[in-house]
């Protein structure tokens, strides 16, 4: 609480956060399982730049944009932003910071309520936290919606008369309005159509560089994400496998799994042959995932020790992690190889 | 990138010519306006409406516009057989004391004491008294000194002239005279003359007369003349029922013979015009669809009615959405131990047998008397306190699903105090299953309270409500002869519960975003 | 909440002239289709290329709404080659999926109605007009000749039947032969392996809710498969699946084509996937057909301003561009469109013509059509650019 005001290079800072949501079953209500959406994941932003989170659905990007927000408690693990431990603070001086941390949903259509105007969904943070003096109000008020591209007399119409793409204009209207230093993008142009797309990507960046924001990106749309991204992280299951500045994580993917992604995509170019990595299966269930390595059931690369050791987050190159036996040092693959052995010895005939 | 590139203003367009993307130039509906127009399309639910707008304007406009008071009763002359006097036939003997003379009921005893053993003389208490029989059934009592103090009979005498009392030496020389088959006497200097029929009359003046039988008029104030009564006399001896009998004016009128057995007299009625409550009228101008079993006008009392009526539901229908919104909504919104205590809350008054609760209720009332005015507003606190359960359930259920919407974890998100994020976001989203389920709750609610009213533990007479109209109808005579008691009054709670319902289903269709039309 | 302002809103008697005008429209076009026992003469047709599996002609689909008049499908012309993929890009509001339903009747009725146009279908021997068949001849076509698959998987399938009872339901329905129950089950085991499902026998037994986003798909897929149909319509399959399970279907979809030699029109917004997919690509926009040709001219041609636009917005990985170009504006609201070109309000390399009337439709190569003035002279000689 003290260093509410340090200004360093990192905005923020999330060390090994856990969150598992309790399954419960049974007669009376007890937890027999763990369903475990976050598993240990690492990863700072400095100030002023984007990253971008990427993975596929129920891998736990979203979980992850949540609980940094505290939007859910978490299970365990450390959140700072601008040094300040969020899960420290009581519940009103959460409050208090809230302007400051803001998030922008996927969905445009269920993230705005249907019966207020826009005016008032736009302004009413405004004024709980009285951020703005009673009569500088309206004008502070259309100037945000000019800056996100709404026209003045969209503030007394309500939300079902505006197409996807303006709806989503005005989620971004509602947290810019806040004056926020963090935003958490959480798939914000997946529902919107191509051209919209690149309209909301370039204002988004526009008042990146305006307003000094820092930007989580979440999605699961790779181009999106390499265009606007300075560093990518990549998720599977509950875990970061990769970790990197954008250009270097697309030009040379360590991770098996960043591989496949990578060469999913569709390239508008009907003369470009695919060497496309297919996986095989499906995504394994997160409240019961693999031993081991968690990606090792679908990875052409397996190795035995895959199926027992959990691979360790190693920065392999400068700036880029992965967690992947490929790139063990010997030191790693030692501790890997014991654990294997351990592993056997307590259960013998792994399976996949 | 502004949207309104290419607006030009044309002169003496009415509309600006806007491009293609701008969304001001397609108009739409207003949110309202599409509710409203998804309602009215709706032929049902209008028709639903027009019914419930005829029902309101029917009890609450009609009660003003009606000549009629809500209890203003209604009086007829019918004509009815009204008991106007009774006889008997006198067997036993009667005493007339002389004026001054103590001739008490022991003494009297005593006579008839003498007469049946055939004595002369009786001794009570020391005083002798002398019992001389002057003619057939008639006796006088004299003491030793040969004072009269009194006489029994049979025969009685009655004056002819109202208002005139006969004295006792009057009575003593006519009887005398009577009893002897005499036709005249003098007394005190005056010259009578008796009729075999027992008429005294003194210079063709008529006085008195002598029957045996002794008739009086039911009301202290009617004086029976000798005329009639000589009639009646006749009668009883022939045995008739009926005798007609013309008065001074000259008035006809018929009379009937009631004799009863067990208590030996007659009863005579006159069937005359007499003023009663205007009970069970048919329809007619005045009373369109006539009147009830008090008297009173049918149609006022059904609008006064309805008016009760429809107040006691809404009334009911808001003290449940008040208490079932708050406590729905805390549950709702705070979950875990707030939501469990609430919901067994919930539970136990739906253990409540809520009808014999009612009963008791009614039943408690009555004993104490409680003044109709105040069990009405009972028996509307308690409807509406056995009816909140349903709404909080209904508004907890939509607030649980509300709860997790994006927008709220949005509004959360903007750090929006607790109850801003209840009143300004959730709460009026819960608003349109509120009045669907209100509509419908409110007839409900009418039919409870008619049911209550006609089992008459609800609203009390003098007050009407449509149920407790029905009330009337216990016996099938009523239900057979007098449809126009209960066919109204059922036929308008028919028709506003069903207005009620049609009404809801029309606002739940309107309201509902994933309706296709 | 704030007092509504009442410009810029219906008033109450435009909409109720619009209800009226409504009303009078569709009840005529009901009455039509309401009619039994049409004779077959009326929706007998011929296709003008036998080679053709689809051929839309001129298609005008409208849906009477409350505000008006949205012309949906304003006049659609492109054929189906039989064994061919065409893919039908657009963005929201341009009318592609009421294509695909207009070929399925399965438009909202009353308000959407097939106003003019043609849709002819090749059932091989003889040819049905699809807008006049009546519904029931129409419920013989369905699932036989003409399949669908939709866009959500999660809720594409009945939650309360098992997967081997959903499959068979489309086999028994069209089944011509009498074939037994054993044949039938034989066959939808088959199905479901040839859709890439390993555990076929288990998937048989079990209940949608049990399978995943990929795997649903691939039921819906075999759904679509069962009766051999002529033409299948995918309407965006893979826009709600992730990046690797849309690979694993797309290719399980190019595989099977070159297996059945049924057609596919494949409905998305994806540039990436129509250029894996499709042979040939025709581009809507606000109803209307601005661009139509094979992959090669569309992905290195593009003539229309949109498709340009289209292809510039999409970032791709490893082209690195300071500010992704973007469309200004936004797709119009089909209700009462003017008379010129759509695109003018939003086009960046408008020429003197475009304020006239819409332009009709030119040839740049005998695959390649495009609707745009700037491609007018193209015959003639001097023209802006190509």
């Amino acid at each position: 609480m003290a260093n509410e005001n340090v200004r360093s290079d990192t905005l923020l800072e999330v060390k090994d956060l856990v969150k598992y949501f309790p399954i419960k079953g049974g007669f009376f209500g007890r937890t027999v399982g763990q369903v475990k959406a976050v598993d240990g994941v690492s990863f700072t932003i400095k100030r002023g730049t984007t990253m971008g989170l990427v993975g596929e659905s129920g891998c736990g990007k979203s979980t992850v944009g949540r609980t940094i927000l505290r939007l859910q408690e978490k299970t365990a693990g450390e959140v700072r932003l601008n040094g300040v431990d969020i899960f420290a603070l009581s519940r009103e001086e959460l409050r208090r910071v809230r302007p400051k941390i803001q998030i922008i949903f996927q969905d445009p259509y269920s993230s705005l309520s249907p019966r207020l105007p826009i005016g008032e969904i736009i302004g009413e943070g405004v004024r709980e936290h009285k951020l703005v003096p009673g009569n500088e109000f309206d004008d502070y008020i259309t100037d945000i919606m000019h800056k996100c591209g709404l026209q003045e007399y969209h503030k007394d119409r309500y939300p079902h008369e505006f197409s996807g793409g303006q709806r989503q204009r005005i989620c971004i209207a509602r947290a810019l309005a806040l004056k926020p230093d963090f935003i958490i993008c959480d798939e914000p142009v997946s529902a919107l159509d191509v051209s919209i797309q690149a309209q909301i990507i370039n204002l988004l960046r526009e008042l990146q560089k305006d307003m000094g924001l820092t930007y989580l990106f979440i999605s699961h749309d790779l181009s999106v994400v390499e265009h606007i991204s300075d560093t990518v992280g990549v998720m599977y299951l509950g875990n970061m496998v990769e970790f990197a500045e954008t250009e270097k994580i697309f030009d040379h993917p360590l991770h098996p799994y960043t591989e496949a992604l990578f060469s999913a995509i569709p390239v508008p170019d009907p003369n470009y042959k695919m060497k496309r990595i297919v996986l095989e299966g499906s995504i394994p269930s997160p409240a019961n995932p693999p031993a081991g390595c968690k990606f090792h059931t679908r990875c052409s690369k397996c190795m035995e020790k895959c199926k027992y050791a959990v691979p360790e987050w190693t920065e392999v190159e400068e700036g880029h992690f992965c967690a992947c036996h490929l790139f063990n040092n010997a030191e790693q693959n030692a501790r890997a190889e014991q654990a294997m052995k351990e592993a056997r010895t307590a259960r013998p005939a792994a399976g996949a | 990138m502004s949207e309104d590139k290419n607006e030009n203003m044309v002169p003496g367009q009415e509309q600006p010519e806007y491009a293609l993307d701008d969304e001001r130039r397609v108009k739409v509906l207003s949110p309202g306006a599409m509710v409203a127009k998804r309602f009215f399309r709706n032929r049902v639910a209008v028709l639903g409406l027009v019914i419930l707008t005829i029902m309101f304007l029917f009890s609450f406009v009609g009660g003003l516009v009606s000549p009629y008071k809500e209890d203003q009763l209604f009086y007829t002359e019918t004509l009815q057989k009204k008991e106007y006097a009774g006889a008997v036939k006198n067997e036993d003997m009667r005493f007339m004391g002389a004026e001054g003379q103590d001739f008490s009921s022991i003494i009297q005893a005593q006579v008839v004491l003498a007469v049946t053993t055939r004595k002369d003389v009786v001794t009570y208490r020391d005083v002798n008294y002398h019992v001389t029989q002057e003619g057939q059934d008639f006796y006088s009592v004299a003491l030793d000194d040969g004072t009269t103090i009194g006489i029994a009979y049979t025969d009685v005498v009655s004056s002819s002239i109202e208002g005139r009392k006969l004295d006792f030496d009057f009575v003593f020389a006519t009887l005398k005279a009577y009893t002897n088959g005499q036709d005249a006497f003098t007394l005190d200097g005056d010259s009578y003359t008796i009729s075999e029929g027992g008429l005294v009359e003194k210079d063709g003046e008529e006085l008195a007369f002598v029957s045996r039988y002794v008739i009086n008029a039911i009301s202290p104030d009617i004086f029976l003349p000798r005329e009639f009564q000589e009639e009646l006399a006749t009668s009883l001896e022939a045995g008739d029922d009926m005798f007609t009998f013309t008065d001074a004016e000259g008035v006809e009128s018929e009379y009937y013979i009631d004799y009863k057995p067990d208590v030996k007299n007659w009863i005579v009625r006159q069937e005359t015009y007499t003023r009663t409550y205007d009970r069970y009228a048919a329809p007619s101008r005045e009373h369109p669809l006539g009147t009830d079993r008090n008297g009173m006008d049918m149609l006022t009392r059904l609008m006064y009615g309805g008016r009760v009526s429809l107040v006691i539901g809404f009334i009911v229908e808001i003290i449940s959405l008040i208490i079932g919104v708050i406590l729905g909504g805390l549950a709702g919104y705070f979950g875990k131990g707030v939501d469990f205590l609430i919901m067994r809350i919930v539970d136990i008054f739906y253990c409540i047998p809520s009808t014999p609760i009612i009963i008791i209720l009614g039943a408690a009332m009555d004993t104490m008397g409680v003044d109709p005015q105040i069990r009405m507003l009972y028996l509307m606190l308690i409807l509406g306190f056995l009816g909140w359960p349903s709404m909080a359930r209904l508004v907890r259920g939509q607030i649980l699903g509300l709860r997790e919407q994006e927008f709220m974890v949005a509004a959360e998100a903007s750090g929006l105090r607790v109850s801003r994020r209840i009143f300004r976001h959730l709460v009026p989203n819960v608003i349109p299953q509120l009045i669907v389920s209100c509509t419908m709750g409110i007839g409900g609610t009418i039919l409870t309270e008619a049911t209550l009213s006609f089992l008459g533990l609800g609203v009390k007479f003098p007050f009407a409500s449509w149920g407790n109209i029905i009330n009337d109808v216990n016996n099938t005579f009523v239900l057979q002869n007098y449809w126009f008691i209960w066919i109204p009054a059922g036929i308008c709670i028919l028709l506003t519960v069903l207005a009620f319902n049609l009404v809801g289903d029309g606002l739940r269709d309107a309201f509902d975003p994933k309706m296709k039309r | 909440m704030a007092k509504k302002q009442n410009d810029g809103y219906l008033s109450a008697k435009e909409s109720r002239r619009i209800s009226r005008e409504n009303r009078r429209i569709t009840d005529e076009y009901e009455k039509k289709r309401k009619r039994k026992n049409v004779p077959e003469e009326e929706y007998l047709t011929t296709m003008h290329n036998p080679g053709n599996a689809v051929e839309f002609d001129n298609l005008h689909t409208y849906f009477f709404t409350d505000t008006g008049t949205v012309r949906s499908v304003d006049g659609v012309t492109f054929d189906v080659p039989i064994g061919k993929t065409v893919g039908i890009v657009g963005e929201s509001g341009c009318g592609k999926s009421v294509t695909s339903l207009s070929l399925m009747q399965l438009l909202q009725r009353p308000q959407g109605q097939v106003v003019e146009g043609e849709i002819r279908l090749n059932l091989g021997n003889k040819a049905y007009d699809v807008t006049k068949t009546p519904n029931d001849v129409m419920q013989k076509l369905r699932g036989n000749y003409v399949s669908m698959i939709f866009q959500e998987p999660m809720t594409a399938l009945n939650p309360v039947f098992r997967i081997g009872d959903q499959i068979e339901e489309v086999l028994k329905l069209h089944d011509t032969g009498d074939h037994t129950e054993e044949q039938i089950k034989q066959r939808t085991i088959e199905l479901l392996q040839l859709v890439g499902i390993a555990n076929s026998e288990g998937v048989y037994k079990m209940y949608p809710h049990e399978l995943s986003g990929g795997m649903r798909q691939r039921v819906v897929i075999a759904m679509a498969l069962a009766c051999n149909p002529r033409i299948i319509i995918a309407d965006e399959p893979t826009t709600a699946l992730d990046v690797t399970i849309q690979a694993q279907i797309l290719d399980l979809l190019r595989q099977l084509k070159d297996k059945t030699n049924s057609s596919i029109m494949f409905i998305t917004h994806d540039l990436g996937v129509i250029a894996e997919m499709a042979d040939y690509v025709v581009v809507m926009y606000a109803g209307r057909i601005v661009e139509k040709g094979t992959a090669e001219d569309i992905f290195y041609h593009p003539a229309h301003p949109y498709t340009i636009g289209l292809m510039n917005s999409k970032p791709v990985v490893g082209k690195k561009v300071e500010e992704l170009y973007s469309i200004p504006g936004k797709v119009p609201n089909p209700i009462n469109m003017p008379d010129y070109c759509y695109f003018r309000d939003r086009c960046e390399m408008c020429v003197g013509q475009c304020r006239g009337e819409y332009p009709n439709e030119v040839s740049i190569s005998p695959t390649h059509k495009v609707s745009c003035y700037r491609y007018y002279d193209a015959k003639g000689g001097d023209t802006d650019g190509e």
